[in-house]
């Protein structure tokens, strides 16, 4: 039985017409910038009485991800394109043609020299943090589904170090590439990730939509969703997957929680022994994993289904960004 | 029941099917003088303009409820739009959801219906409602779409099914299973759910081709003989019966794809949904004048916007390869394609960012054969929550469909001596999108 020193209180909302997919931390501080379904990109002082969003400018689909490193952001669209916004000066600096198809997820190194995106053309493509040129394509998760459909590439992030990057798609395949050559340097597998129901609907759901590495770098946790019976509405057991990525071993498997939905968001505790996983189906939820006792200290209901969410360790604030809503949360794990 | 027209008869409506009837009625006149219809029928040009003049039906079956906003009618940038975008089509004006760039340099021969107003967001009355054009009311059951069309359009004496359904995925194909109603099993379709191939109609392995024919004549030579001096319905019925049924065995090939050019099967795809449409054409071009292939389950309550990225980039294909290959035949001009579902979907997205059912504003589609393709009738509001212009329900729907195949939606059934119309009374079919 786990010490009960988990608990997570509601401190502030701010409610919003449009889901807001993306948040992400202007700098220390209680500055955050939202990515929205009203294509737009939003400057916000939570440390506001009441908070006001401020648009910087938009792009011409969802805003799905956020970046932010040395005084500048980089937003990503399903619009295609990855912008870079100047926060100084609040100026949009250039426009990239980034992918083909939808970008699901823009990320920053820690080191803030590179940038990372992927979106649905199944391509992983490393940029230039401040020139915003490209260095490599990383080529190599499957176009297609064994069923002819077109797959997804939900998701990626960077090691501590910066040297590695993890993408995910919707098949349950995890790569992690090496960034300065571009090559792939281990292939882990979640298939359970992936549901294709071939007798009752014909389609299929799911799919690796967070990733995480630990803060020792030797752990990848990948978080989505498991086996589903009725693909109509998202009634699979979240699940989780922590691998020791180098071995290719899993460290955790987790689904016994009662929580149903997709992962969308895994933060490690600074000390890399818990983990803050955040999803939904068409309510939310946040649960810590204690990856040592291998159990669930903490799960609840949240007041918004998240999409996306930042943990500040100084406040110990986690502001979750969801459907019509933005809530600052405390968090004791 | 009487007051029945002969598919023969009804005209596609086309001014280029106009003038080729005109003149092939003409010619026919003319041969007929010196020959008996059945010589005349020999004749491979008569044959063909037949083969071309009979009208069919092709219904693409969206079971579970596709989304129109992620099809017909998109709406960009509005909150309820959703992430996809607007393009432009062959047609200057309209534009439909990015996910159907094929069908977008196609949209000639389509007229999209975007007012459709049908009031009933459940999928089993929604799907009765939008199979049969109206509910059953509690003393009678009516048929189907397509077993109204095998009525109209099928032949007395065809060697092949009249209405034939494609229902493969589990989901929802109870909801509406084909339903002659008060026509009859003769009316009934062939329902396929396993399989490309009909089951138990392929000879039995231990009875030759030979044996097969010799039985068949013995069987008819004994008939006769038992139906001299004899008057019975019933005996009619008996070898109609028989006579379907060889029919339907000398059929089967109509449903085996390997029959098909390589290249013919690469354009229509390794899916199912394609396969099937390849095989409706099959049998269309045969003669069949109602396939329905139905492509389930689109009921996206969750994730909307991946399973519409699955499922309509598939739409657009198969169907714009249907299309295509009908044009190339030149069966479209006689051939009414539709797509139809029970309902659509929800303007509002919800937190599991998907659409659920609604059946206010939506939309469906008729190609080909009697529509002013480049054309679409009916408006939504900007969120798409109301329809704005030209409301339309499924009796309107039905009496265009009717009509767009030279049927009259005002004729009447009789059920004993019940007259019933084929669309309720002072149902009018929407004339803008007819030729």
């Amino acid at each position: 039985m786990a010490d009960k020193t988990e608990s997570i209180k509601l401190v502030k909302e701010l409610s919003r017409k449009e889901m807001t997919f993306a948040i992400a931390p202007v700098e220390a501080g209680r500055k955050m910038l939202l990515g929205s379904a009203d294509f737009h990109v939003y400057e916000v002082d939570f440390g506001a009485e009441k908070p006001e969003p401020r648009s910087l400018g938009q792009h011409e689909s969802y805003v799905t991800g956020l970046a932010v490193t040395n005084g500048v952001a980089i937003s990503s669209s399903y619009d295609g394109t990855l912008i870079w916004w100047n926060l100084a000066t609040s100026q949009k600096i250039r426009t990239v043609n980034a992918h083909g198809k939808w970008v699901r997820k823009v990320v920053a190194s820690p080191d803030g020299k590179t940038i990372a995106s992927v979106g649905d053309d199944m391509i992983g493509r490393i940029w230039d943090a401040e020139t915003g040129k490209k260095r490599h394509e990383l080529v190599g998760h499957a176009v297609t589904t064994p069923t002819h459909y077109p797959s997804m590439l939900f998701t990626c992030a960077f090691s501590p170090d910066s040297k590695h990057l993890a993408t995910a798609d919707k098949l349950g395949q995890i790569r992690v590439w090496d960034v300065a050559s571009g090559k792939t340097v281990a292939t882990l597998e979640a298939p359970i990730m992936y549901t294709w129901d071939p007798v009752q609907r014909r389609h299929s759901i799911g799919g690796i939509r967070a990733l995480a590495f630990s803060p020792d770098g030797t752990k990848l946790a990948a978080g989505g969703i498991g086996k589903i019976g009725n693909i109509d509405h998202l009634e699979g057991m979240a699940r989780v997957e922590v691998f020791d990525w180098k071995t290719g071993k899993h460290a955790i498997e987790l689904s016994n929680d009662s929580n149903k939905g997709i992962i969308e968001r895994l933060i490690f505790h600074p000390s890399g022994t818990k983990l803050l996983a955040l999803g939904g189906a068409n309510d939310g939820f946040v649960q810590v994993i204690d990856l040592n006792a291998k159990n669930v200290p903490l799960s609840e209901k949240l007041t918004t289904r998240p999409y996306d969410a930042t943990y500040d360790p100084a406040s110990k604030l986690l502001t979750v960004s969801g459907h019509n809503k933005v809530a600052d949360y405390a968090l004791t794990w | 029941m009487s007051d029945r027209r002969r598919g023969s008869a009804s005209f596609c409506g086309s001014p280029e099917h106009g003038i080729g009837r005109r003149a092939f009625l003409g010619g026919l006149a003319a041969v007929a003088a010196d020959m008996t219809v059945l010589d005349v029928l020999k004749q491979p040009a008569v044959a063909a303009e037949l083969k071309k003049q009979q009208k069919r039906v092709i219904l693409l079956w969206l079971a579970g409820g596709s989304s129109q906003l992620e099809t017909w009618d998109p709406k960009p940038g509005a909150p309820t739009g959703g992430p996809f975008r607007a393009i432009p089509t062959s047609v200057p004006g309209i534009q439909i959801s990015e996910l159907m760039p094929k069908m977008a340099k196609r949209m000639g021969d389509t007229t999209i219906i975007r007012s459709l107003n049908t009031k009933n967001g459940d999928h089993g009355g929604g799907a009765k409602l939008m199979m049969r054009g109206r509910m059953d009311d509690p003393s009678l059951r009516y048929p189907d779409l397509g077993a109204v069309i095998a009525r109209e359009l099928g032949q007395v004496h065809s060697a092949v099914p009249d209405y034939v359904s494609f229902y493969s995925s589990t989901e929802g194909r109870d909801f509406a299973p084909g339903a002659a109603g008060f026509l009859g099993s003769r009316y009934s379709p062939m329902e396929l759910t396993t399989s490309l191939m009909p089951e138990n109609i392929r000879r039995p392995d231990a009875i030759s081709e030979i044996d097969h024919a010799e039985r068949a004549e013995l069987r008819e030579v004994l008939s006769k003989r038992f139906a001299r001096g004899r008057s019975s319905s019933e005996l009619g019925a008996h070898n109609e019966a028989y006579a379907r049924v060889r029919g339907l065995m000398a059929s089967d090939k109509l449903f085996d794809i390997s029959k098909e050019p390589q290249k013919i099967r690469d354009e229509y795809g390794p899916t199912q949904f394609g396969e099937q449409a390849l095989v409706a054409r099959r049998l269309v071009e045969a003669g069949v004048p109602f396939v329905r292939v139905a492509r389930a389950w689109w009921d996206s309550h969750g994730q909307n916007f991946e399973t519409h990225q699955e499922l309509v980039p598939e739409l657009d294909h198969v169907m714009s390869t249907l299309l295509d290959d009908l044009k190339r035949r030149g069966l479209l001009e006689s051939t009414l394609v539709i797509t139809l579902a029970e309902f659509g979907r929800t303007p509002t997205i919800n937190a599991s960012l998907g659409r659920d059912h609604f059946a206010t504003a939506w939309s469906a589609t008729l190609s080909g054969c009697g529509v002013k393709g480049g054309t679409v009738y009916g408006k939504t509001d900007a969120k798409g929550q109301s329809v704005t212009d030209g409301q339309v329900g499924a009796p309107e729907l039905f009496a265009t469909i009717y009509r767009a195949l030279g049927i009259d939606h005002q004729k009447n059934y009789f059920v004993g001596s019940r007259p019933v119309p084929l669309t309720e009374p002072d149902t009018d079919p929407i004339d803008d999108v007819l030729v």
